[in-house]
Protein backbone atom coordinates (compact mmCIF):
# COMPACT_ATOMS: atom_id res chain seq x y z
CA UNK A 1 0.00 0.00 0.00
CA UNK A 2 0.97 3.33 -0.78
CA UNK A 3 -0.24 6.91 0.20
CA UNK A 4 0.11 10.59 -0.23
CA UNK A 5 -1.63 13.48 0.57
CA UNK A 6 -1.48 16.80 -1.17
CA UNK A 7 -3.43 19.85 0.48
CA UNK A 8 -4.59 22.35 -2.26
CA UNK A 9 -6.61 25.38 0.29
CA UNK A 10 -9.10 23.98 2.10
CA UNK A 11 -8.77 20.73 -0.31
CA UNK A 12 -6.90 17.93 1.18
CA UNK A 13 -6.73 14.76 -1.29
CA UNK A 14 -5.51 11.52 0.02
CA UNK A 15 -4.13 9.35 -2.76
CA UNK A 16 -4.55 5.18 -1.39
CA UNK A 17 -2.87 2.60 -4.01
CA UNK A 18 -2.31 -1.12 -3.91
CA UNK A 19 -3.99 -3.03 -0.90
CA UNK A 20 -5.21 -1.65 2.07
CA UNK A 21 -5.73 -4.49 4.90
CA UNK A 22 -5.00 -5.29 7.90
CA UNK A 23 -1.49 -5.33 7.24
CA UNK A 24 -1.20 -2.08 5.86
CA UNK A 25 -4.10 0.28 7.41
CA UNK A 26 -2.21 0.98 10.82
CA UNK A 27 0.54 2.64 8.43
CA UNK A 28 -2.12 4.49 7.32
CA UNK A 29 -3.42 5.65 10.72
CA UNK A 30 -1.16 8.60 11.92
CA UNK A 31 -2.08 10.64 8.38
CA UNK A 32 -6.02 10.14 8.97
CA UNK A 33 -4.76 11.47 13.09
CA UNK A 34 -3.20 14.38 11.79
CA UNK A 35 -5.92 15.29 9.09
CA UNK A 36 -8.74 14.96 11.97
CA UNK A 37 -6.37 17.23 14.40
CA UNK A 38 -5.52 19.73 11.90
CA UNK A 39 -9.40 19.94 11.02
CA UNK A 40 -9.07 20.12 6.95
CA UNK A 41 -12.51 21.72 6.29
CA UNK A 42 -12.65 19.30 2.67
CA UNK A 43 -11.10 15.54 2.59
CA UNK A 44 -10.78 14.02 -1.11
CA UNK A 45 -10.14 10.16 -0.88
CA UNK A 46 -9.24 8.91 -3.86
CA UNK A 47 -8.85 5.07 -4.58
CA UNK A 48 -8.67 5.25 -8.29
CA UNK A 49 -5.36 2.66 -7.39
CA UNK A 50 -6.85 1.00 -4.94
CA UNK A 51 -6.63 -2.99 -5.79
CA UNK A 52 -7.69 -4.38 -2.64
CA UNK A 53 -9.47 -3.36 0.68
CA UNK A 54 -10.41 -5.77 3.62
CA UNK A 55 -12.67 -4.67 6.39
CA UNK A 56 -9.73 -3.35 8.29
CA UNK A 57 -8.77 -1.03 5.61
CA UNK A 58 -12.84 0.43 5.06
CA UNK A 59 -12.98 0.44 9.21
CA UNK A 60 -10.27 3.26 8.65
CA UNK A 61 -11.95 5.14 6.11
CA UNK A 62 -15.13 4.88 7.94
CA UNK A 63 -13.41 6.41 11.02
CA UNK A 64 -12.35 9.42 9.01
CA UNK A 65 -15.44 10.18 8.07
CA UNK A 66 -17.52 9.93 11.39
CA UNK A 67 -14.55 11.98 12.47
CA UNK A 68 -14.61 14.47 10.22
CA UNK A 69 -18.39 14.65 9.86
CA UNK A 70 -18.25 15.50 13.90
CA UNK A 71 -16.06 18.27 12.93
CA UNK A 72 -18.63 19.55 10.29
CA UNK A 73 -16.28 18.87 7.52
CA UNK A 74 -16.87 17.20 4.54
CA UNK A 75 -15.34 13.77 3.16
CA UNK A 76 -15.81 12.03 -0.34
CA UNK A 77 -14.68 9.28 -2.06
CA UNK A 78 -14.07 9.42 -5.63
CA UNK A 79 -12.37 6.23 -8.25
CA UNK A 80 -13.65 3.08 -6.74
CA UNK A 81 -13.79 0.38 -8.63
CA UNK A 82 -13.82 -3.75 -8.94
CA UNK A 83 -12.74 -5.64 -5.17
CA UNK A 84 -13.08 -2.48 -3.43
CA UNK A 85 -16.29 -1.12 -4.92
CA UNK A 86 -17.89 -4.25 -4.50
CA UNK A 87 -17.10 -3.99 -0.69
CA UNK A 88 -18.49 -0.88 -0.16
CA UNK A 89 -22.07 -1.39 -2.10
CA UNK A 90 -22.05 -4.88 0.01
CA UNK A 91 -21.20 -2.30 3.16
CA UNK A 92 -23.84 -0.17 2.07
CA UNK A 93 -21.14 2.59 2.09
CA UNK A 94 -21.98 3.81 -1.63
CA UNK A 95 -25.27 5.79 0.10
CA UNK A 96 -22.47 7.68 1.90
CA UNK A 97 -20.02 8.21 -0.31
CA UNK A 98 -22.52 8.42 -3.25
CA UNK A 99 -19.74 5.87 -5.65
CA UNK B 1 10.53 -21.13 11.65
CA UNK B 2 7.96 -22.67 9.57
CA UNK B 3 8.28 -22.91 6.18
CA UNK B 4 5.88 -22.09 3.41
CA UNK B 5 5.22 -24.43 0.29
CA UNK B 6 2.76 -24.86 -1.78
CA UNK B 7 1.72 -28.36 -3.49
CA UNK B 8 -0.80 -29.52 -6.00
CA UNK B 9 -2.50 -33.19 -5.67
CA UNK B 10 -5.15 -35.01 -7.09
CA UNK B 11 -8.82 -35.20 -5.61
CA UNK B 12 -8.80 -38.44 -3.42
CA UNK B 13 -11.44 -40.02 -0.81
CA UNK B 14 -13.22 -36.34 -0.14
CA UNK B 15 -14.14 -35.84 -3.83
CA UNK B 16 -17.35 -34.84 -3.95
CA UNK B 17 -19.38 -34.64 -7.40
CA UNK B 18 -19.83 -31.42 -7.93
CA UNK B 19 -15.83 -31.22 -8.04
CA UNK B 20 -13.65 -32.75 -11.17
CA UNK B 21 -10.38 -30.92 -10.17
CA UNK B 22 -7.83 -30.59 -7.85
CA UNK B 23 -7.21 -29.34 -4.24
CA UNK B 24 -4.43 -26.97 -3.58
CA UNK B 25 -2.27 -27.03 -0.61
CA UNK B 26 -1.12 -24.08 1.35
CA UNK B 27 0.59 -23.95 4.61
CA UNK B 28 2.14 -20.37 5.64
CA UNK B 29 3.12 -19.08 9.46
CA UNK B 30 -0.46 -17.67 10.65
CA UNK B 31 1.12 -13.62 10.45
CA UNK B 32 -0.51 -10.96 8.12
CA UNK B 33 2.85 -10.96 6.85
CA UNK B 34 1.90 -14.02 4.82
CA UNK B 35 -1.91 -12.48 3.95
CA UNK B 36 -1.00 -10.93 0.66
CA UNK B 37 0.70 -14.61 -0.53
CA UNK B 38 -2.35 -16.57 0.51
CA UNK B 39 -5.18 -13.94 -1.27
CA UNK B 40 -2.64 -13.94 -4.25
CA UNK B 41 -3.00 -18.10 -4.52
CA UNK B 42 -6.79 -18.02 -4.07
CA UNK B 43 -6.95 -15.43 -6.52
CA UNK B 44 -5.35 -17.57 -9.05
CA UNK B 45 -7.23 -20.76 -8.38
CA UNK B 46 -10.53 -18.74 -8.79
CA UNK B 47 -9.37 -18.59 -11.92
CA UNK B 48 -9.35 -22.27 -12.56
CA UNK B 49 -13.03 -22.80 -11.79
CA UNK B 50 -15.54 -23.84 -14.09
CA UNK B 51 -14.72 -26.35 -17.22
CA UNK B 52 -11.28 -25.85 -18.70
CA UNK B 53 -12.51 -24.20 -22.14
CA UNK B 54 -14.28 -21.60 -19.31
CA UNK B 55 -11.18 -21.38 -17.11
CA UNK B 56 -8.32 -20.51 -19.84
CA UNK B 57 -11.28 -18.34 -21.96
CA UNK B 58 -11.12 -14.62 -22.40
CA UNK B 59 -14.45 -14.35 -20.09
CA UNK B 60 -14.03 -14.66 -16.75
CA UNK B 61 -16.32 -13.32 -14.20
CA UNK B 62 -13.86 -10.73 -12.32
CA UNK B 63 -16.98 -9.71 -9.80
CA UNK B 64 -17.37 -13.52 -8.77
CA UNK B 65 -13.26 -13.64 -8.37
CA UNK B 66 -13.17 -10.13 -6.37
CA UNK B 67 -15.88 -11.82 -3.79
CA UNK B 68 -13.77 -14.82 -3.66
CA UNK B 69 -11.00 -13.27 -2.89
CA UNK B 70 -12.19 -10.80 -0.61
CA UNK B 71 -14.01 -13.75 1.83
CA UNK B 72 -11.02 -15.47 1.84
CA UNK B 73 -8.90 -12.49 2.78
CA UNK B 74 -11.63 -11.63 5.63
CA UNK B 75 -11.29 -15.46 7.26
CA UNK B 76 -7.65 -15.07 6.70
CA UNK B 77 -7.53 -11.91 9.06
CA UNK B 78 -9.19 -14.00 11.35
CA UNK B 79 -7.24 -16.96 12.01
CA UNK B 80 -3.81 -14.64 11.66
CA UNK B 81 -5.33 -12.09 14.32
CA UNK B 82 -7.24 -13.96 16.68
CA UNK B 83 -6.67 -17.63 16.49
CA UNK B 84 -3.27 -17.43 17.66
CA UNK B 85 -3.93 -14.10 19.86
CA UNK B 86 -2.30 -14.49 23.06
CA UNK B 87 -0.12 -17.41 22.30
CA UNK B 88 2.96 -18.43 20.06
CA UNK B 89 1.50 -18.19 16.44
CA UNK B 90 1.06 -21.76 14.23
CA UNK B 91 0.29 -22.02 10.95
CA UNK B 92 -2.49 -21.41 8.46
CA UNK B 93 -3.18 -24.20 6.31
CA UNK B 94 -5.56 -23.11 3.40
CA UNK B 95 -6.76 -25.87 1.25
CA UNK B 96 -8.79 -24.48 -2.06
CA UNK B 97 -10.88 -27.43 -4.42
CA UNK B 98 -11.22 -26.50 -7.33
CA UNK B 99 -14.35 -27.27 -9.26
CA UNK B 100 -16.63 -26.80 -12.27
CA UNK B 101 -19.59 -25.50 -10.43
CA UNK B 102 -17.76 -24.15 -7.37
CA UNK B 103 -15.19 -23.41 -5.15
CA UNK B 104 -14.30 -24.36 -1.67
CA UNK B 105 -12.04 -23.45 0.78
CA UNK B 106 -10.68 -24.55 4.25
CA UNK B 107 -8.82 -22.06 6.32
CA UNK B 108 -7.40 -24.51 9.40
CA UNK B 109 -5.68 -23.23 12.18
CA UNK B 110 -4.61 -24.26 15.37
CA UNK B 111 -5.53 -21.73 17.87
CA UNK B 112 -8.29 -20.38 19.77
CA UNK B 113 -11.87 -21.12 18.48
CA UNK B 114 -15.16 -19.20 18.16
CA UNK B 115 -18.28 -20.04 18.11
CA UNK B 116 -19.91 -19.02 14.52
CA UNK B 117 -22.99 -18.34 15.21
CA UNK B 118 -22.66 -15.78 18.07
CA UNK B 119 -20.80 -13.80 15.74
CA UNK B 120 -23.24 -10.80 15.75
CA UNK B 121 -24.78 -9.09 12.37
CA UNK B 122 -23.42 -5.86 12.38
CA UNK B 123 -25.44 -3.13 12.09
CA UNK B 124 -24.77 -1.39 9.14
CA UNK B 125 -26.73 2.22 9.30
CA UNK B 126 -24.11 2.90 12.50
CA UNK B 127 -21.08 2.84 10.11
CA UNK B 128 -18.86 0.41 11.98
CA UNK B 129 -15.41 0.78 11.85
CA UNK B 130 -15.18 -3.38 12.75
CA UNK B 131 -16.99 -6.51 13.36
CA UNK B 132 -17.40 -6.59 9.26
CA UNK B 133 -15.39 -9.63 8.44
CA UNK B 134 -17.80 -12.38 9.23
CA UNK B 135 -21.00 -10.45 7.54
CA UNK B 136 -18.38 -10.26 4.33
CA UNK B 137 -17.39 -13.47 4.31
CA UNK B 138 -21.53 -14.73 4.41
CA UNK B 139 -22.37 -12.59 2.38
CA UNK B 140 -19.86 -13.31 -0.45
CA UNK B 141 -20.57 -17.00 -0.26
CA UNK B 142 -22.79 -19.42 -0.57
CA UNK B 143 -22.00 -21.96 2.15
CA UNK B 144 -19.85 -21.32 5.54
CA UNK B 145 -19.34 -24.12 8.15
CA UNK B 146 -17.12 -23.71 10.56
CA UNK B 147 -15.63 -26.39 13.01
CA UNK B 148 -13.95 -25.65 16.13
CA UNK B 149 -11.12 -27.90 17.85
CA UNK B 150 -8.23 -29.20 16.79
CA UNK B 151 -7.72 -27.89 14.31
CA UNK B 152 -9.90 -25.47 13.85
CA UNK B 153 -11.61 -25.78 10.16
CA UNK B 154 -13.51 -22.80 8.20
CA UNK B 155 -15.16 -24.37 4.89
CA UNK B 156 -16.65 -21.78 2.51
CA UNK B 157 -17.82 -22.33 -0.76
CA UNK B 158 -19.43 -20.28 -3.84
CA UNK B 159 -21.28 -21.62 -6.38
CA UNK B 160 -20.73 -20.39 -10.00
CA UNK B 161 -24.37 -20.03 -10.35
CA UNK B 162 -25.28 -17.16 -8.11
CA UNK B 163 -28.61 -18.22 -7.55
CA UNK B 164 -27.56 -19.79 -4.50
CA UNK B 165 -25.96 -17.16 -2.73
CA UNK B 166 -27.85 -15.96 0.79
CA UNK B 167 -27.13 -12.62 2.13
CA UNK B 168 -27.61 -12.59 6.13
CA UNK B 169 -29.57 -9.06 6.66
CA UNK B 170 -28.43 -6.65 8.94
CA UNK B 171 -29.87 -5.92 11.89
CA UNK B 172 -31.74 -2.81 13.05
CA UNK B 173 -29.50 -2.09 16.01
CA UNK B 174 -26.40 -2.61 17.78
CA UNK B 175 -26.43 -5.83 19.53
CA UNK B 176 -23.99 -6.15 22.71
CA UNK B 177 -22.91 -9.80 21.86
CA UNK B 178 -19.53 -10.57 22.67
CA UNK B 179 -19.34 -12.62 19.66
CA UNK B 180 -17.31 -15.22 21.27
CA UNK B 181 -13.24 -14.12 20.79
CA UNK B 182 -13.80 -10.94 19.31
CA UNK B 183 -13.92 -12.55 16.15
CA UNK B 184 -14.90 -10.19 13.11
Amino acid sequence: MNFNREDNGDVTVLRISGSLDALSTPELRPTIDALVAEKRPSITVDLSDLRLIDSSGVGAIVSLYKRMRALGAKVEVVGLKDQPLAIFRLLRLDRIFSV
Amino acid sequence: MSAVYITKSQLGERSQPRYDGSVIHLRVPGTLRYRDLAVRVVGAACKLVGTPEESTGPIRNTAWDNEVVSAFGEAFNNAAIHSYDGRKPGDVEIEVEVGITAITIRIIDYGNSFALDDVPVPDLEALPESGLGLYIIRSFMDEVKYAAGTPNVLSMTKYVDPGRRQVPEPVDRISDSSGGDGRQ
